[in-house]
């Protein structure tokens, strides 16, 4: 019984989903439509208590590195007072204008700011990471890739005189760069329709026990 | 039908019948090419046990109902892997992950691998952590998890973009190993001055075969190695038709 439920059950499950999601999308018959439809629409809702689930998760890692004073445990306070304080607006009834004010001002003077800041810091991480290239690993390719991503970013200024890097760059990403991205993601493509198939013929099996 | 569908369901009758006539055959596991990113990952693994310490393993912020569903879950398959190793050597990894329906998913794979060797009482839930839900502060969140964690490696597995540097970052300022495996141009263009070995595009596909050894997931990739040859011949050779026939 245990085996039935554990194993094969949420087999029977996955199998005419799955199947009937892929052949929504490579049929569009009207029923297999709305079959796929209802059971993408299912999936939403199920992973919207996934996030109530890691929420709890949130809580349950933080109070733990808090208890234990573990290193960065205040940072971990500060997490969950922001999380009980990103609770108050909803909970404020629907329409007031407190409520709205209030979501607006997390959006505007949190959400946003911090983004914006941490978007630029991938900026300084990525020449960061170029820089150490430079210093750990002298290699063809790495001088190739440093050589690359000057050209590319000094392409990218309108300097008066140099028009030619702009010419190169736009050939760097136009062919090679094109070239690979393309045969990345076509090798990617094949990787995730074997690993489908995988999935589909059970080989993999990552919703139940094997 | 449209003519993507119909390729698609060509190009999947060749990946099955690729599969069951490999399934087919007896004798020794075929070998295949070998990638250091999963190759290491056991060892790193064994070094943080032996300093009692844990790795990190990040799976990236992509849902389980989107797009790169299949790159998430082939970023799981890393933690199923590498899970018997962990419990093996004592040594529990610090999985952080993106997007909440990754969280029940990586819990139970860890929690499985506990099971299967008599030890789930040592199991903790904890270990695996639900950071933010969207990427940037994902990225954010996981390198302060690096920071502050007590990880002697960084594993990198699944679908990001160049918000991983800012995790890859976390790792090189405590001077961590780091190995990595992601999908997209954005991602690997970020990671390969910061990664001790990299595994680009397809490649994350071949995580199981090449940390497991099994017979089931190097069959797997030799059939996804053997496709790959078919494609890239049939686009060379339209390509030298059409330039043939201007």
């Amino acid at each position: 019984m245990s085996k039935l439920v554990r194993q094969w059950i949420p087999f029977i499950i996955f199998l005419p989903a799955s199947i009937i999601v892929l052949l929504g999308y490579l049929m569009p018959v009207p029923g297999l439509l709305y079959l796929r439809d209802k059971l993408v629409e299912w999936a939403t809702i199920v992973a919207a208590f996934a996030l109530l689930l890691g929420t709890f998760n949130i809580i349950h890692v933080h109070v733990g590195q808090i208890r234990r004073r573990s290193r960065g445990w205040f940072s971990s306070f500060v997490l969950l007072l922001t999380l009980l304080i990103g609770m108050i607006p909803p909970l404020l009834p629907e329409g007031t204008s407190l409520r709205s004010d209030l979501n607006r001002a997390v959006l505007d003077y949190v959400l946003r700011p911090v983004g914006a800041a941490l978007a630029a810091l991938i900026f300084f991480t990525l020449a960061l990471a170029a820089f150490r290239l430079l210093r750990t690993r002298h290699t063809v390719a790495s001088v190739l890739f440093l050589l690359v991503v000057i050209l590319v970013l000094a392409g990218s200024v309108p300097l008066e005189g140099m028009e030619q890097l702009t010419l190169w760059r736009a050939a760097i990403i136009h062919v090679p760069a094109m070239a690979g991205a393309r045969g990345l993601l076509l090798g990617v493509a094949l990787g995730t329709v074997i690993a489908a198939l995988r999935l589909i013929i059970g080989g993999e099996r990552p919703y139940s026990e094997p | 039908m449209e003519v993507e569908a119909i390729v698609l369901l060509l190009l999947s009758g060749l990946v099955l019948m690729i599969l069951l006539i490999l399934r087919g055959k007896k004798g020794p596991a075929p070998s295949v090419r070998q990638l250091p990113a999963f190759q290491k990952m056991p060892r790193e693994m064994e070094y943080a046990a032996e300093s009692g310490t844990a790795v990190h393993i990040a799976l990236g912020s992509r849902s389980l109902y989107e797009d790169d569903a299949l790159v998430s879950l082939a970023g799981l398959q890393v933690l199923t892997s590498l899970a018997d190793a962990a419990v093996s050597f004592s040594a529990p990894p610090i999985v952080t992950v993106g997007d909440p329906t990754l969280l029940p998913l990586a819990q139970d794979m860890l929690r499985r691998a506990y099971e299967r060797h008599n030890r789930l009482e040592a199991y903790n839930p904890a270990n695996v952590r639900f950071i933010a839900p969207t990427p940037l502060a994902y990225a954010a969140g996981a390198a302060q998890t690096i920071a502050t964690g007590g990880v002697t490696a960084n594993f990198i597995a699944g679908a990001f973009e160049s918000e991983v540097s800012l995790i890859a970052n976390s790792g090189i300022r405590r001077d961590l190993p780091q190995l990595s495996a992601v999908t997209t141009p954005a991602a690997a263009g970020a990671l390969y001055p910061v990664s001790d070995h990299l595994a680009v595009g397809e490649e994350l596909y071949a995580a199981a075969a090449q940390i497991t050894g099994e017979r089931r997931y190097l069959l797997s990739l030799v059939a996804q190695d053997v496709i790959r040859v078919v494609l890239v011949s049939a686009i060379a050779g339209v390509a030298l038709f059409s330039i043939l026939t201007g």
